[in-house]
């Protein structure tokens, strides 16, 4: 397929690829690895990313935190409250920084990188909840489901305690169905937004009632004396449903195809430009095999368009820099200051904005977030030795540093900053980090 | 816990904020010293936005405390009649709005009952992009704002957002405005600074989004020149953030220290004839009396102290401030002591230069439509108002041919 050519200057098309697969399916190259991937050739590069290893050693070697069921919260003013307060503090930042350092450390990036969109997919709180053992667990059955069947994974959302928490689950009953989960579930998970009538809403939420969640934990159990056993007509379909059937008979519909198919293309081709109609993810969907989505969506040719550039979010290009910089997460100094610099940007793991996830596109890119895009890169570059730049010559760092980043082409614009920068590698670090060529992916 | 302060709905099931075209070449210096030299004309009017994020429950804002429906309809949260605040024999404010009570009382509020639009959506997300894109039937891109933005003359400082994510509301199709966070401005200085601005230029081979980074960047820059003395004014202590039940459906928590920016800012002059703030959490489906009070609490607060703040000004005639949320919340409780997500609700309209009392008809408790508040004012006649009485503007390119008008001004 012909791709249209904006530019007098078309950029290349290798380069383009290369570094859109190595950032939209992973976190971007570490020190070395796009420079490799061009020489392997498009093909080899693709393969290779997409391809999840049995054992991924560096993400092995990130060490699980203990993350314990606290109990119930003591009364205010107790003896015991601060202990309590203390330990929800330390196991909400371990977990933090331990999700951070697997994305920064992985050897290979897909796992992590399927984890995050589902996050911002099926996108629960900690706010909320105030307990860091069921987002944790959470998180595990999101990464377990993260490349798996489309159908298992909202089978067990379902019985997920965090997503039913956030969700008001625990409050829905036979006698007073709450309609939140169902909503949402319908709207923002399987189906999309008016797939569906007002009706359908009500049906569904008598059909998730009496789920119970132990706060603290996140178990879930059902309490068929709170449950609506009665059968109900959804989408035009009655039946007494459960969660389990209800699960099959909304991911089994072509709407969900449809739906699922928009978010992959929202979070990793485009948010600004539509989805065709052929975008090829949608048919390799209809097995309901996220893996098979995912592949197709990496060999459409929508990713060698030059139209489709995308945002990085904070958290994304937070870790391209530490892949890059070679820094690790948990190790700068300190997490606290690390989740004020997230925070400012408006992006902080297990604390969406929403339960519709986070922004993408535009909203990234206020001047705001361009103060404390600079502010974030000067913190971390002064933890950085900047190995892979001050062994560059400088004369070849403008040119060398878009490979080190993993950037298709810097602009004459950008070249120019750089070019008076090269002998101050600390600045010129900064700038190319705050470059809207890093900050914006081709 | 501990860390969100910003929290900020976006626009995410069909496409985010539209991106403006490429920006006029403007050079650095060219609009720092605009921003500097043109303070706002005494007398120009001036629109602050409050978004309340996550559909606040209108009928235990503006409560119909003579009705019996209202209580027979949601035994576990409706409020005893004797602790509300009357604002004639039908209608009476939540007991923790005495702040807007008293503006009331000074003739200063309007209240536009009953107010949405045609179908309702119960969709945080669509409902709320209804709102700020002003276009319930079809979606847009473009914010109401933003639209009225894109026909202005260029300049960043005209519509300024608090905090760090830009809402939909303010993007055009041509520009959008600015975001301000809070806590002041740290710009570069010296040699990168010079770079920066390097990095700020447009470029031939920018695509869309680049383009829209590197204007981010230049707008940095030129907001700080002029807002930073300002901002270093020492900032009055806001009260408590509410942590609440109701912290699914986006929003800032930080209202009383986002108004005090706003009220430094319009004291000083800057050339901004449109601001926009906002408060979220009122998502209330479970164990709404307290989380909704506090949050109706933090409004009122934060605006009666916003209205006093300006009477120290010159320019406390010329500030419009404008309340509404997504949508109202049904009119029977859920059994989880809260309510789900519903239809219409009361949008507040506050200044010295508003015609203080009610507008719009109060939705009939009795005959509800399909078991909701009917919507009896629909939000673009207002918007309309605004646009034409505030903002002096014709509203056709921001609404299209729209016909309604209400005179609260």
């Amino acid at each position: 397929m012909a791709v249209k050519r904006v530019y007098s200057h078309p950029m290349n098309i290798q380069r383009l690829e290369t570094s859109r697969l190595f950032n939209r399916f992973g976190f971007g190259p570490r020190p070395g690895e796009f420079t490799e991937a061009l020489k392997n050739g498009v093909a080899q590069t693709r393969t290779q990313l997409l391809t999840v290893p049995a054992v991924d050693a560096g993400a092995a070697a990130v060490v699980e935190p203990e993350i314990t069921d606290l109990g119930r919260r003591p009364a205010a003013n107790s003896k015991e409250i601060l202990p309590f307060a203390i330990a929800m503090r330390f196991q909400s930042q371990q977990m933090v920084m331990w999700w951070l350092d697997r994305m920064a450390l992985s050897d290979n990036g897909l796992t992590e990188k399927m984890t995050w969109f589902w996050h911002g997919h099926w996108a629960t709180s900690i706010q909320k909840l105030n307990y860091p053992l069921p987002m944790f667990k959470q998180n595990q059955t999101l990464r377990t489901h993260s490349l798996g069947n489309f159908t298992t994974m909202t089978k067990s959302m379902l019985n997920d305690g965090a997503l039913q928490f956030w969700l008001d689950g625990h409050e829905s009953t036979v006698k007073a169905p709450n309609e939140n989960l169902g909503r949402e579930l319908m709207e923002l998970f399987v189906l999309g937004v008016n797939r569906y009538t007002e009706d359908d809403v009500k049906s569904i939420s008598r059909v998730l009632t009496g789920y119970q969640v132990a706060r603290s934990n996140g178990d879930v159990t059902i309490n068929q004396n709170r449950r609506d056993k009665s059968a109900v007509t959804l989408l035009g379909t009655t039946s007494a449903f459960t969660g389990d059937s209800v699960s099959e008979f909304l991911t089994a519909r072509e709407d969900a195809t449809t739906f699922i198919a928009e978010r992959l293309w929202y979070r990793f081709i485009s948010s600004t430009e539509e989805m065709p109609a052929t975008f090829s993810a949608k048919s390799a969907f209809a097995s309901r095999d996220i893996a098979a989505a995912v592949t197709a969506m990496a060999n459409d040719s929508a990713i060698r368009d030059e139209r489709y550039a995308m945002v990085k979010s904070p958290v994304e290009w937070f870790i391209s820099a530490c892949r890059a910089l070679e820094l690790t997460p948990s190790k700068l100094k300190t997490p606290n200051q690390l989740l004020n610099q997230l925070d400012k940007l408006g992006q902080v793991p297990f604390n969406p904005p929403s339960v519709g996830g986070w922004p993408a596109g535009e909203a990234w890119l206020s001047s705001a977030t361009a103060q404390y895009r600079i502010a974030f890169a000067t913190w971390l570059i002064k933890q950085s030795d900047l190995r892979v730049l001050n062994e560059l010559p400088a004369r070849q760092r403008v040119l060398k540093s878009a490979d080190w980043l993993g950037v298709a082409e810097w602009s004459p614009r950008t070249q120019a900053a750089l070019r008076r920068s090269i002998n101050d590698p600390k600045q010129f670090a900064l700038l190319a980090l705050c470059s809207p060529e890093y900050i914006v992916n081709a | 816990m501990d860390t969100v302060t910003r929290r900020r709905f976006l626009k995410l099931t069909t496409g985010a904020v539209a991106v403006g075209a490429a920006a006029p070449l403007l050079s650095i210096d060219q609009i720092a010293q605009a921003a500097i030299d043109r303070p706002l004309p005494a007398g120009t009017p001036i629109l602050v936005i409050v978004t309340l994020y996550g559909g606040n429950d209108g009928l235990n804002t503006v409560i119909p405390y003579t009705d019996p429906i209202y209580f027979s309809s949601r035994p576990e949260i409706s409020y005893k009649a004797e602790t509300l605040l009357p604002l004639d024999a039908e209608l009476a404010l939540n007991p923790a709005m005495k702040g807007i009570k008293a503006l009331w009382d000074q003739k200063k509020v309007a209240i536009i009952r009953g107010v949405g639009y045609p179908d309702p959506d119960r969709s945080h997300f669509s409902s709320m992009a209804k709102w700020q894109t002003a276009s319930p039937a079809k979606h847009i891109n473009t914010g109401w704002l933003g639209r009225w933005v894109d026909t202005q003359s260029d300049d960043p400082m005209l519509a300024i957002s608090l905090g760090s994510v830009l809402p939909p509301l303010l993007a055009g199709a041509k520009r959008s405005g600015s975001a301000l966070p809070l806590g002041g401005l740290v710009i570069p200085k010296g040699s990168l600074a010079t770079e920066c601005l390097q990095l700020s230029k447009p470029s031939r081979k920018d695509s869309k989004l680049m383009a829209a980074a590197a204007t981010s960047m230049r707008n940095l820059f030129n907001l700080s020149t002029s807002v930073q003395p300002v901002l270093k004014a020492p900032a009055p202590v806001s009260p408590d953030l509410p942590t609440t039940n109701g912290g699914n459906a986006g929003g800032d928590s930080n209202l009383a220290q986002q108004l005090d920016v706003v009220a430094k800012l319009i004291a000083a002059g800057s050339p901004t004839k449109v601001w926009s703030v906002s408060l979220g959490g009122f998502d209330t489906h479970a164990n709404e009396a307290n989380a909704q009070a506090e949050l109706l609490g933090v409004v009122s607060d934060s605006l009666s102290r916003f209205m006093g703040q300006l009477k120290a000004t010159t320019r406390s005639n010329d500030v419009t401030v404008m309340v509404y949320s997504e949508f109202g919340r049904r009119v029977v409780g859920n059994g989880s002591q809260g309510t789900d997500h519903g239809t219409s609700g009361p949008m507040f309209v506050i200044g010295n230069a508003v015609k203080g009392g009610f507008y719009g008809e109060q939705p009939s408790l009795k005959n509800l439509y399909k078991n909701d508040l009917a919507v009896t004012t629909d939000f673009r006649d207002v918007y309309a108002t605004v646009i034409e009485k505030v903002l002096k503007s014709p509203i056709e390119p921001t609404l299209g041919k729209w016909s309604g008008r209400i005179n609260f001004l």
